[in-house]
């Protein structure tokens, strides 16, 4: 049984239907799982329907065992973290991180103890009379963290925390956050549509799409195998290339034609590529930075114009035309030839195949 | 600039226009003599003696007063709530509800005091106190409710829900955590509304009987019988002491954000 | 904002309000609502309004009020409008003593406010002591008590409103806009008419809506500086309802005045542009 569970949720709705239809997730204890997807794919209604804050008109809210969907949002023992994190201004630092322990009726000298304690942990101590408008952004957002878990919750959930952040301060947050989510072990849902912090701190990664899960699975995962087109392109396989599909073999090893080239793709695929005819149409995606440029040809490479090469340092940037489509590629600088032709290939094991 | 001269002409006359007649009274109020001239001749403070001696003004300035703080108190009351409703939910018929809270502004004032004459006083029977408190009351709602909605337009609604993740009932989370942050909208309302009753006349102009009237109604019916620099004089300690007020909640609540 | 959870928070909060209002301003006004209908022997009938709207004094006298209000609120916008924008182009301290100067007529008693007009426009005041001094005119002329004293008065009031509330949607008015403008030849006459004021217009609409409103059914300043021979709507009923004793006219005139404020209010409201990117 899953410690977090959302059954058939119809929740969140806009223009008349629901983002969310006959939902479903599951979270184990202890995991950091990111929702990771565009605006309006439906993470943060996910995350306010197992805070409370919206009801479900459709389905149940599982939190450990206990149904909760009908229980308010002051009730589910949750720590929330919001984007504008969401401090009290009027409290100090140490009123902030009290007040939850307050409405728990926690004896005074207990929740000192407990409010130094995660203070401590997140590097505040010596702020406890601060006010909000004299903290820094990051000081601010330690803060909010301290708040939600100095009530030890069953769960936090995180609402793009961090992106209100500058860059320097973010990479040093999310270290935060994975330090502290390690050593609690507290489960954790966090909201994101920057994939780098998804691929950074999460156990987990799911990938949402109007209301839909596109994907779920570990960051390596989600990052080298993406399993459709949409989560493809959203973590960066921007190349696309029309084949045919030719067969596949006992190793699973598929081979498609382009352009009278044979190119192989390794097994660990996601496509059932065994219900493909011979001659079928198939659409292949690849990286940029996957992409290898030569000015020579050799059995699987393609052939095609150079628009431009951007120079950048240990790299170049590459735009091709191979047949009217546009190929980007990033990489190591190459001798160029006068006639504009250019060879480029993707290693086998670095090509998604999609219908 | 070409523009800007004449620009800085019409403001320039704009504002003798707006504030000159003031300064005009406060002159009007040292004259000597009985008849109102100007420029004023002689100086002299016996207007402002008079003033306070003329038992109808003190009387009605404390009825206007009590009437005034009673009604706002009310106001605020019954209007925050509203304003929270329409700040910070979505919901069928809204524009309805915002409608139906906004109307004691739209109906004028003169007829609202009528209204309230024929019925409650003639019909109902209900003593004129309080039907001048239940009068002022109703006008002074679209007032709070405006101005506290503006300050709860610039208050996140992510602290509240904190306040409730953590445990709070919304009731509480509103005390704890709403209210003490909109506490410069909540005086800029009260000086607002405040202002607003004490000074009004159409609802008060019916509203009055045996014993019972406002200041200002009252300055009326002293103008229409003398014509002596007496009202001068309480008028601009009316305007100084409204500009003292005015100044004090701008500087402190910065109160022209609300208007 | 959410949407709302339950009907039974918003009947909490909103109910109180509800109920008030109800009892104490939408009743009072549907009894006299009705009061108008009601006829000679206790029938429901029109002669009331008929009684009243045939009657010369009362069509002299509404037609007066639509008058001033069509000449205050041109004059209005016309100075207002400049003096809004010249404000909202100040920095922030001047700024807000121009605003606490503008607004101060807002706040004041109206009577005190109404009163200094009549030291300024009476037989021995400023302007008449001014013109016979320096010769203009050989004796003090009556200004007070005319038309022309109740539209001084009423612009004195309603100025500000306007400077208010055109101020306040000139600030939605992006100065890189008008820079874009003048960079693309238009002088800076042309960008307050191309672009400030087409940006502004929802403040200066209902700019407009407040101060002709406020202008018909405004009670203080004509009843000052009108006095008993020139009559507007408002002071009119006053004297029907209060001196006259005559409450079927009017309940009549108070309802003739609701109907008219909420026409005008509506009928300039239908102005509003759409809203634009």
């Amino acid at each position: 049984m899953a410690y977090i569970e959302l059954k058939q949720i119809n929740a969140g709705y806009v223009k008349g239907s629901p983002i969310l239809k006959d939902f479903k997730l599951e979270v184990e204890r202890g995991e950091l799982v990111s929702l990771l997807g565009p605006s309006g794919c439906g993470k943060t209604t996910t995350l306010r329907t197992i805070s409370g804050f919206i009801s479900p008109e459709k389905g149940q809210v599982i939190i450990d065992g206990k149904d909760v969907t009908n229980l308010p949002p002051n009730k589910r023992n949750i720590g929330l973290v919001f984007q504008t994190y969401a401090l009290f201004p009027h409290l100090s630092v140490y009123e902030n991180v009290a007040y939850g322990l307050k409405r728990r009726k926690v004896a005074k000298e207990i929740i000192k103890e407990k409010v130094n304690n995660i203070l401590e942990l997140v590097s505040l101590t010596g702020f406890e009379e601060r006010l909000p408008a004299n903290l820094s952004g990051g000081q601010r957002q330690r803060v909010a963290l301290a708040r939600s878990l100095v009530i030890e919750p069953d769960l936090l959930l995180l609402d793009e925390p961090l992106s209100n952040l500058d860059a320097k301060l973010r990479d040093e947050m999310r270290a935060e956050l994975s330090r502290v989510q390690h050593q609690l072990g507290i489960t954790m849902i966090y909201v994101t549509h920057d994939q780098i912090e998804a691929l950074s701190l999460s156990s987990k990664i799911i990938v949402l799409n109007e209301g839909n899960i596109e994907q779920m699975g570990t960051p390596k995962e989600i990052y080298e195998k993406p399993a459709t087109r949409f989560v493809a392109k959203f973590v960066g396989f921007d190349n696309e290339l029309k084949a045919k599909f030719i067969k596949v073999n006992d190793a699973n090893e598929v081979f498609v034609e382009v352009s009278n080239t044979t190119i192989m793709i390794d097994r660990e695929q996601h496509f059932d590529v065994k219900s493909l005819k011979k001659g079928q149409s198939v659409s292949l995606f690849f990286r940029p930075d996957d992409t290898i440029i030569s000015n020579m040809k050799n059995e699987t490479s393609l052939a095609a114009k150079l628009n431009y090469a951007n120079y950048q340092g240990n790299n170049s940037s590459f735009a091709l035309t191979f047949e009217e489509t546009e190929i980007r590629a990033i990489a190591p600088n190459v001798e160029l030839q006068n006639s504009r032709e250019i060879y480029f290939s993707i290693p086998s094991d670095k090509i998604i195949i999609e219908k | 600039m070409k523009k800007s001269k004449f620009l800085i002409f019409i403001v320039a006359l704009v504002l003798v226009f707006l504030i000159g007649p003031f300064i005009v009274i406060i002159l009007s109020s040292f004259n000597e003599t009985a008849v109102m001239r100007f420029p004023p001749q002689g100086f002299s403070l016996k207007w402002y003696e008079k003033v306070f001696s003329i038992d109808m003004f003190r009387e009605t300035f404390w009825i206007s007063l009590k009437v005034g703080i009673a009604a706002t108190f009310t106001a605020l009351v019954i209007g925050i709530p509203v304003a929270y409703a329409n700040v910070r939910y979505k919901y069928k018929g809204k524009n309805f509800v915002e409608l139906i809270f906004s109307s004691p502004a739209i109906i004028p004032g003169l007829v609202i005091g009528f209204a309230l004459l024929r019925f409650f006083i003639y019909v109902a029977h209900v003593p004129i106190t309080l039907g001048l408190y239940l009068g002022h009351t109703a006008i002074l709602f679209p007032y709070t409710v405006r101005v506290v909605s503006a300050s709860l337009r610039n208050f996140d609604l992510s602290v509240e829900e904190a306040a409730v993740s953590l445990g709070s009932n919304p009731l509480g989370a509103f005390f704890r955590v709403v209210f003490p942050n909109i506490q410069a909208g909540v005086a800029a309302a009260f000086i607002l509304a405040f202002i607003t009753s004490f000074n009004n006349v159409p609802l008060s102009l019916f509203l009055t009987g045996p014993g019972v009237s406002t200041l200002p109604i009252q300055m009326l019916v002293y103008m229409e019988y003398y014509y002596d620099p007496t009202i001068s004089a309480l008028s601009s300690l009316i305007i100084i002491l409204t500009i003292i007020i005015v100044q004090s909640a701008e500087k402190v609540l910065g109160i022209s954000k609300y208007m | 904002m959410n949407p709302l959870k339950s009907r039974k928070t918003l009947i909490l909060l909103a109910g109180p309000g509800f109920i008030f209002l109800l009892c104490f301003f939408f009743l009072p006004l549907l009894y006299v609502l009705m009061e108008s209908f009601r006829g000679v022997d206790n029938q429901i009938t029109l002669s009331r309004y008929f009684d009243v709207l045939v009657d010369a004094q009362f069509q002299l006298v509404f037609k007066r009020t639509l008058r001033i209000a069509l000449i205050v609120t041109p004059i209005a916008v016309l100075v207002g409008y400049p003096t809004a924008y010249y404000i909202s182009k100040l920095k922030s301290k001047k700024k807000s003593i121009l605003t606490t100067l503008v607004i101060l007529p807002l706040m004041t008693s109206p009577v005190a406010r109404t009163y200094a007009w009549i030291v300024i426009l009476g037989k021995f005041g400023i302007v008449n002591e001014t013109l016979t001094t320096l010769h203009i005119i050989a004796e003090p002329m009556r200004i007070l008590y005319t038309e022309t004293a109740i539209v001084l008065g009423l612009l004195q009031l309603f100025m500000p409103i306007l400077i208010l509330t055109v101020s306040s949607s000139l600030e939605n008015v992006n100065s890189e806009v008008e820079e874009a403008a003048l960079s693309l030849g238009s002088n800076r006459i042309g960008v307050f008419f191309r672009v400030v004021v087409p940006l502004s217009f929802e403040g200066l609409i209902m700019g407009v809506t407040l101060v002709f409103t406020g202008c018909f059914t405004a009670y203080v300043t004509p009843a000052i500086l009108g006095g008993a021979n020139v009559l507007t709507l408002s002071t009119l009923m006053r004297e029907q309802a209060l001196v006259l004793m005559n409450w079927e006219s009017a309940t009549v005139i108070a309802v003739i005045m609701i109907i008219t404020t909420l026409i005008l209010y509506n009928g300039i409201r239908a102005f509003r542009p759409r809203n634009m990117a």
